[in-house]
């Protein structure tokens, strides 16, 4: 016996791009990008830690942005292009060898979200100061308390991405 | 290896004294710029967690949660659940599968029930289990189940719980009342006589001051997939305790060989203690042991982010204290009582480093530990914490009382189990230690760093330019690694390339503990540090020690050691035998050599006399055949006692070690390594908002293995306990006793800009019991430095705020404008 669902879900295909690959999904429309990056894709750099906007853990660069994949619905994704941290990692960004280099993390749950909301700076300002990187990390939480190293993480990297 | 070095090995098995063989030269150990192993996994992403777990045909499972903070079931209709699409299977409370209780493990065994009937919290974990095709399913068929529910009175208060006709929190377990069971619930330390001590002192305080409830946050929800292998279980745990889950698990369903077990412990989201420490968590597993087996399916349970948020820290409460001092500082006697909660650990006590860490002779504290209607309490970070509240608050009301420099009166207090710094001294010497007076060095250090002999003050003096008030805090205490620990680890130099393998199942929750014993294995083989690697993530069956209690490096740091030695000594008779297998034997790599006459260097092994002959690891170890370490290839004959191509005939090279560490609480071991930090804050009068300007901590780590790690727990624990003592609070509705606050909006953690500047500094004695004079520093920083805030913040207004965490409010309050 089937009961009558409360809420109807209803499902739709997207065509999106992440990392460069093509994807065609069939989503419902209550799913988060986040789930589908990382249950349905198996991207699982995209963390869920908060899970209500509050944390960073989840980032994607969208359109340029980074924006939190736990807050965004999938169903709204269709012909989006998006970037998460396997991306990144894949094309050598000196952002991951700073990282390394500078135990930018701890048990590491959230460093995927810093190295995406750092690329999406670096990629719109590639000679931050040391405010505007702790403007644009704030939203990106580390219980770990490993903050101080990113700011040198991140000032490393956009060096290195000047000398290319 | 002689007889005399195998007595050294052996002899390194105790260590209730300084190390007696340290190394001569360290070539990684101490050094910086060491690449920690996990480092390029986390960063890209491809680390894998619990909750990254996706098998074939996988269900995901949660718990129905009380809305109530007590309450009983009467009755549960789980019919719509059960029919709901997409859901596979609920398990209730009465499920005749279902045992009383069972072991689900915490900090030590335990018997209770995988899924209760009554709720003893609101958020309790109780009734029903759900497995479904996925969590949305899942978590849409708890709103399905119909429960009655019998709402019972309840107690959130500590020392309303005490009074005589309080409703009973939980008869179940504790039918006589609201004391834990354990010593009664009373806990009584003394030393000395106070009374006398009162009679000597010429100033003397009373205050009192309140611990809020604040928790863990592990950024990985707590989570676990139970997969049935035939009659074998596989277990995905998010825990720190791998072994201590297997344990748990090969007890039930009438019991497991522990050898048909495999665990894997994949990276940990971090826990902080926390859920490792209690039952619930494995109860989890437990539900989902029986739910796997009934669909055929690998369950996933996870609770969600508001449920994490139930657990919390232990003796949380309220503490009273009265203590004495000469004019000059010394102080002469400490009592205390505490009423606070502690829903199931052992009670502690509060007192224990004023005995611990200073010469005062008289000492006495009680504590009352109940339980109330809120979350299960554990250690968060460490269960010191109370301990690290109460040396400095005392310290600090009476340098204030005094009118002296809280620095002077700390140095002039130094010392252990009443006895000052000469008779500390002499226990350093006996033990093998240097004598360094740590505290001063530590001081000195910070002093410097954040610039107290300027900036220091007495209370509510200064006013800055910008209108705020200005402070400066310093609190203090001893290192410690403090409970006893095992440890099994075992080595192993690979074939083919002579790399070796650090082997023992351990949790990583992030503090590198694993590249230091790689600096440690590596440097004690004569090998570069790039060619030892630590598989922690495979259930090679040893037990290895958790990463609590802050013995990391100094039970497995043992472990790794004493492995790499007996490996070594191997490695160099291996070099100096002729190897012999069942086709035949080989001669030795080093002939007519004896293996003190070599020595092994940046992974080569060479002949000290003549460093030209040289062989290096891998040439000795050598590549495998098709059909192992010393056949011959396929069809080949084999011939005796020729070197085959390049084929290995030597033994397969496995050294295992283990190591005992008895607890420091077991009175054992005299601490003599201390550490300091330092706090300046501006306080604005109108808000009552307290600005962290800079921090300073200085830790005596009595020797650094691996600095980048040391530091990180520096900062790292710095932002955490600064988070603790000056916003983390987890708020309960007084009526409805419902948390409030369960998500990472309402509870603030600290964010990147929440703090000025951390300075950190490591101090290196050479004075812990760990190899080469280590000690911990895990769970130091973030234990002690939730209490720094309480003399900065009194330092700048001239104020106690006698409630924490520090929050505007309550400075308002302190200040008389609220």
């Amino acid at each position: 016996m089937k009961p009558d669902r409360k809420v109807p879900v209803s499902e739709d295909e997207i065509n999106f791009s992440v990392n460069g690959d093509s994807y065609k999904v069939r989503v419902q429309s209550n799913w988060t990008l986040q789930y589908v990056l990382h249950d349905k894709l198996g991207l699982t750099g995209t963390k869920e830690f908060c899970n209500e906007g509050a944390c960073g853990a989840c980032a994607v660069i969208m359109d340029g942005r980074p924006v939190l994949s736990c807050m965004m619905l999938a169903i709204e994704c269709d012909g989006q292009i998006i970037e998460t941290v396997e991306g990144i990692a894949g094309a050598r960004h000196p952002l991951v060898e700073a990282y390394v280099k500078h135990n930018c993390m701890q048990c590491g749950y959230c460093t995927p979200g810093f190295i995406v909301t750092a690329k999406a700076l670096l990629d719109k300002n590639p000679s931050p100061a040391e405010e505007e990187i702790k403007e644009a990390l704030v939203g990106n939480l580390c219980r770990c308390g490993t903050y101080p190293q990113h700011i040198k993480a991140v000032l490393e990297a956009a060096n290195n991405l000047h000398r290319g | 290896m002689a007889s005399d070095e195998m007595s050294k090995i052996q002899e390194l098995f105790d260590n209730l004294k300084s190390d007696k063989y340290p190394l001569e030269e360290y070539r990684s150990v101490g050094k910086r710029g060491v690449r920690r192993i996990d480092g390029y996994e986390k960063a890209t992403g491809y680390a894998k967690y619990t909750m990254d777990v996706q098998l074939p045909g996988m269900l995901y499972a949660r718990f129905l949660t009380s809305p109530y903070p007590h309450a009983e079931i009467k009755s549960l209709d789980t019919s719509k659940a059960e029919a709901l699409p997409g859901v596979r299977a609920v398990l209730r409370y009465d499920d005749p599968e279902l045992p009383p209780g069972a072991d689900l493990g915490g900090h030590e065994t335990s018997d209770v029930p995988a899924l209760p009937r009554v709720a003893h919290f609101q958020g309790e974990e109780v009734g029903a289990f759900v497995a479904a095709d996925n969590e949305e399913i899942a978590e849409e068929a708890l709103t399905l189940i119909e429960a009655e529910w019998e709402e019972r009175p309840f107690v959130l208060d500590p020392e309303e719980a005490m009074q005589p006709g309080t409703p009973l929190v939980n008869p179940e377990a504790f039918p006589d009342g609201n004391i834990t069971n354990q010593n009664q619930g009373i806990d009584v330390e003394e030393h000395g006589d106070v009374e006398k001590g009162f009679a000597e002192a010429d100033k003397i305080v009373e205050f009192k001051f309140i611990q809020g409830l604040n928790t863990w946050i592990g950024p990985e929800r707590p989570c676990g997939v139970f997969r049935w292998n035939g009659d074998y279980p596989e277990v995905w745990v998010k825990q720190q305790r791998p072994h201590i889950c297997k344990r748990s698990i090969a007890s039930w369903f009438g019991g497991i060989p522990m050898n048909r077990i495999q665990i894997h412990c994949l990276y940990q989201g971090a826990s902080f203690g926390g859920w490792s420490q209690m039952p619930w968590n494995m109860g989890g597993h437990y539900c989902a042991a029986v739910i796997a087996r009934r669909t055929g399916r690998p369950v996933k349970w996870m609770f969600n982010r508001r449920e994490d948020f139930y657990g919390g820290e232990m003796d949380i409460g309220i503490y009273y204290f009265k203590a004495g001092a000469k004019l000059d500082g010394t102080v002469t006697a400490v009592k205390g009582r505490a009423v606070v909660v502690n829903q199931g650990m052992p009670v502690f006590g509060f007192v224990k480093h004023f005995a611990e860490n200073t010469r005062i002779p008289n000492i006495y504290g009680k504590t009352e530990a109940v339980l109330v209607n809120k979350g299960p309490t554990t250690a968060t970070r460490c269960e010191q914490n109370s301990n690290c509240y109460c040396l400095n608050e005392v310290f600090s009301h009476l340098a204030d009382a005094l009118g002296l420099d809280p620095v002077e009166v700390a140095l002039k207090n130094d010392g252990a189990e009443g006895h000052d710094m000469t008779w500390l001294n002499e226990q350093k010497t006996k033990l093998g230690f240097p004598a360094s007076d740590s505290l001063k060095e530590c001081v000195e250090k910070g002093k410097a760093a954040i610039g107290w002999d300027e900036k220091w003050h007495l209370p509510g003096t200064k006013r800055l330019p910008n209108g705020k008030l200005h402070g400066l805090g310093f609190v203090w205490t001893h290192e410690w690694d403090d409970s006893g620990g095992t440890s099994e680890i075992a080595i192993r130099l690979e074939r083919n390339d002579g790399t070796a393998t650090i082997l023992g199942c351990r949790s990583d929750i992030g503090v590198n503990a694993e590249t230091a014993y790689c600096q440690i294995a590596a440097d004690e083989l004569g090998m570069r540090v790039d060619d030892v690697h630590y598989k922690a993530q495979i259930d090679a069956t040893f037990f290895t020690m958790t990463p609590d209690t802050s013995t990391n490096m100094s039970v497995n740091g043992f472990a790794v050691r004493n492995a790499a030695r007996l490996l070594k000594r191997q490695i160099l008779e291996t070099a100096t035998t002729s190897s012999t297998t069942q086709l035949g034997s080989a001669p030795p790599a080093f002939p007519g050599k004896k293996p003190e006459e070599l020595d092994i260097k940046d992974s080569v092994i060479y002949e000290k006399a003549d460093p030209s002959n040289r062989k290096t690891l891998a040439e000795l170890a050598k590549i495998a055949g098709a059909m192992g370490p010393a056949s011959p290839p396929l069809g080949e004959p084999f011939r005796t006692g020729q070197p085959y191509l390049n084929y290995a005939y030597t033994q397969p090279l496995f050294a295992h070690s283990w190591q005992v560490q008895m607890g420091t609480y077991a009175d054992v071991r005299l601490r003599f390594c201390r550490q300091a930090h330092f706090m300046e804050v501006e306080v604005d009068e109108e808000t009552g908002e307290v600005e962290v300007k800079k921090v300073v901590t200085v830790n005596d780590v009595g020797r650094v293995i691996n600095w980048e790690g040391c530091e990180g727990q520096q900062y790292g624990g710095a932002y955490m306990g600064i988070g603790r003592g000056r916003s983390e609070e987890v708020v309960h509705d007084p009526a409805t006793g419902v948390m409030l606050n369960g998500n990472l909006l309402n509870y603030k953690i600290p964010t990147m800009l929440d703090i000025g500047s951390i300075d950190t500094a490591l101090v290196e004695t050479g004075m812990g019991y760990g190899p080469y004079g280590l000690v911990g520093i895990g769970e130091d920083i973030a234990t002690v430095t939730p209490t720094l805030i309480g003399p900065a913040v009194h330092n700048a207004i001239g104020k106690w705020v006698e409630y924490f965490p520090i929050t505007p409010d309550r400075v308002l309050k302190a200040l008389g404008r609220a």
